[in-house]
């Protein structure tokens, strides 16, 4: 069990478990939160879950965990490191079931107060729209042949299909297609799960939420990425339904064997890797890279519908209504990226869960628009509380390869939280101030109270100070 | 004896299942995963029978099998399964009959089951296993 005193401060904010401290780690583990942060961190089992990321063969410089870590399984959530190329491993779990799960920020021109009247419209618009909820069907039939191509392709596949904007893939972390996916590396088991839940937003913690932009603090990037106070703006979170689950699932259970076989010596079962140059890893990769193409042809269905409830809402009422995409990232995904580590730029394989990329400026990857700013970071906060849009720094290049917070991050089981609050009287409160909530479950609700979440503004004020993003 | 009980978990869902034998452990557990996602089942359908043959490379891989099986089922035909045949079952097999019925509606889904601290334990009184679930 892992206490503050084996932590060494390496910074006001920065936390570090040394190598020594498990003669399995072969890397250290770093933290960055403040010390109430910590406190959070160190009450479940989110550090020592970081602890055994950093045992994983091939690590470079050291795990991470974002200041919205929390326990998960395997790898924690807000959990990041990198594992060599050339002899490192590859590890579904540590990448999670919901693999890119991500957010989407699209921005209309229209303020606030010209939508207030239609807000109530706009909510069950949204919710009529966007299927959502626990077994929600997609409005996108799809035979074998269209799922193995949005599979293959992403939201290219939703551009060929009237799904999507040329700017919109602009304005995507891939541009909406992982190379090097392949279908035929994705069980039927796992195209049987998804092939109906093609825009879909499922359940749990995903949302689709229209925000209202309350801050600008850097006016110069605000006006670049198409943001101005008052405006409103939509998020989408959601990720890759059944069939990412079911891509996860299949490839946990087969490395099984593989780590056996490679004699990969585990702290956590779930943390069952293969090195990322064999045939089981290169096979994980490319369902894995199917799977996050699901998950941007996903958001990317949800976004035209988004866009059909606005219209059919405000549409004559209101000017300006009309969504451009400002960015989508992901979260749960594992990137071949290049990073300096020890001075040398090296190729690795770097697993997010939880967490966001965030490339600073100059990185070749982004569209020529966004390469002098930076990439965009969406953090959403909990129901109800502050939302964020911050921009990756040469300071997440260098102390996190590219990386951010996903968001504030829990701190209250579920169970706790439908015990305390009772989902009509959130539903009642968030209406009291202006919120109009759609929900399929008010137990769901509940589960998803801001009270279950960190404070996120206390997450993004870390992240300001201590590494990436402003 | 119990058939299961949640243990608090920040993100996910967490439970520790019990059976007086191996076979009343992994049905137990098969009902634990259909009770905390509040499954319905459409009481007037017929019953529907899923039989289920897996192998695994050890009884926590075919315990992890067995649930993750059943996740699958539940998603890809729409059931909920309500008791469960454990026909044969050892180290690394298992033949076991899914009841069900079509479902109706279900408060929330578990995307599936994991290995992490997953522990399979003889006690006192059987068996006791907990596994942690995606949701």
């Amino acid at each position: 069990m892992i206490h503050k005193a084996n932590l060494e401060r390496i910074d006001e904010n920065i936390w570090q478990v040394p190598q020594s401290f498990r003669g399995d780690m072969r890397a250290p583990a770093r933290l960055y939160a403040d010390e109430a942060l910590l406190d959070d961190a160190l009450q479940d089992e989110s550090v020592n879950q970081l602890i055994n990321t950093a045992t994983l063969p091939g690590i470079v410089k050291y795990a991470i965990a974002m200041p919205d870590v929390h326990q998960g399984y395997g790898a924690p959530v807000g959990g990041v490191f990198a594992t060599r190329i050339e002899d490192g491993v590859i590890s579904p779990g540590a990448i999670g079931y919901d693999v890119n799960c991500g957010v989407r920020l699209l921005a209309s021109r229209v303020r606030a107060d010209e939508i207030a009247p239609h807000i109530q419209d706009l909510a069950t618009a949204l919710y009529k729209n966007c299927p959502s909820g626990v077994g929600s069907e997609g409005s996108v039939p799809l035979n074998a042949k269209q799922l193995d191509d949005v599979l293959e392709s992403g939201s290219e596949w939703a551009l060929k299909n009237g799904y999507a904007k040329q700017d919109d893939l602009q304005r995507t972390e891939e541009r909406g297609r992982m190379s090097g996916a392949d279908a035929a590396f994705v069980s039927k088991r796992a195209k049987d799960r998804g092939k109906d839940q093609l825009g879909t937003l499922g359940a749990g913690n995903h949302f689709i939420e229209v925000d209202r932009v309350t801050e600008i603090f850097d006016a110069a990037t605000a006006d670049a990425l198409g943001l101005f106070p008052d405006q409103i703006v939509v998020q989408i979170h959601c990720g890759s339904r059944g069939l990412g689950h079911q891509v996860c699932t299949d490839y946990v259970n087969d490395f099984q064997r593989a780590a056996r076989d490679y004699k990969i010596a585990l702290p956590d079962r779930e943390l069952v890797c293969a090195p990322f140059d064999s045939e089981p890893g290169r096979a994980y990769f490319k369902a894995m890279a199917c799977a996050a193409n699901f998950a941007f042809a996903n958001r990317q269905v949800l976004a035209h519908h988004i866009r059909r409830a606005f219209e059919q809402t405000l549409a004559g009422k209101v000017r300006n209504w009309q969504l451009a995409q400002v960015y989508d990232i992901a979260h749960n995904m594992g990137k071949v990226e290049e990073h300096i580590v020890d001075g040398a730029r090296i190729k690795v394989c770097v697993h997010r869960k939880g967490a966001t990329r965030a490339f600073g400026p100059g990185s070749p990857v982004l569209p020529g628009d966004l390469r002098d700013i930076g990439q965009p970071v969406l953090i959403p906060g909990s129901m109800g509380t502050a939302s964020y849009v911050l921009i990756g720094t040469a300071g997440s290049m260098e102390q996190t390869f590219g990386s951010s917070c996903h968001g504030a991050g829990r701190v209250m089981s579920r169970s706790r939280a439908k015990r305390e609050v009772r989902g009509d009287q959130l539903r009642d409160e968030l209406n009291a101030r202006g919120i109009a909530i759609r929900a399929g479950s008010l137990p769901g609700l509940a589960e998803e109270a801001p009270q279950a979440y960190k404070d996120v503004s206390r997450v993004v004020e870390m992240e300001m100070r201590e590494m990436c993003s402003y | 004896m119990k058939l299961f009980e949640e243990i608090p978990h920040t993100a996910d869902w967490s439970f520790r299942a019990f059976g007086r034998d191996l076979r009343e452990l992994f049905a137990n557990a098969a009902h634990a995963i259909f009770a905390m996602q509040g499954a319905r089942a459409d009481d007037a359908a017929n019953e529907i029978e899923r039989v289920i043959e897996l192998n695994a490379m050890d009884r926590e891989a075919l315990f992890v099998t067995w649930l993750s099986e059943l996740l699958w089922l539940q998603e890809a035909h729409r059931e909920v399964y309500t008791h469960f045949e454990i026909e044969s079952l050892s180290e690394t097999d298992l033949r076991a009959t899914a009841f069900g019925k079509p479902r109706v509606a279900m408060d929330k889904i578990i995307k599936a089951a994991t290995y992490h601290n997953l522990k399979i334990e003889q006690t006192q009184d059987g068996w006791q296993a907990v596994v942690v679930v995606d949701v």
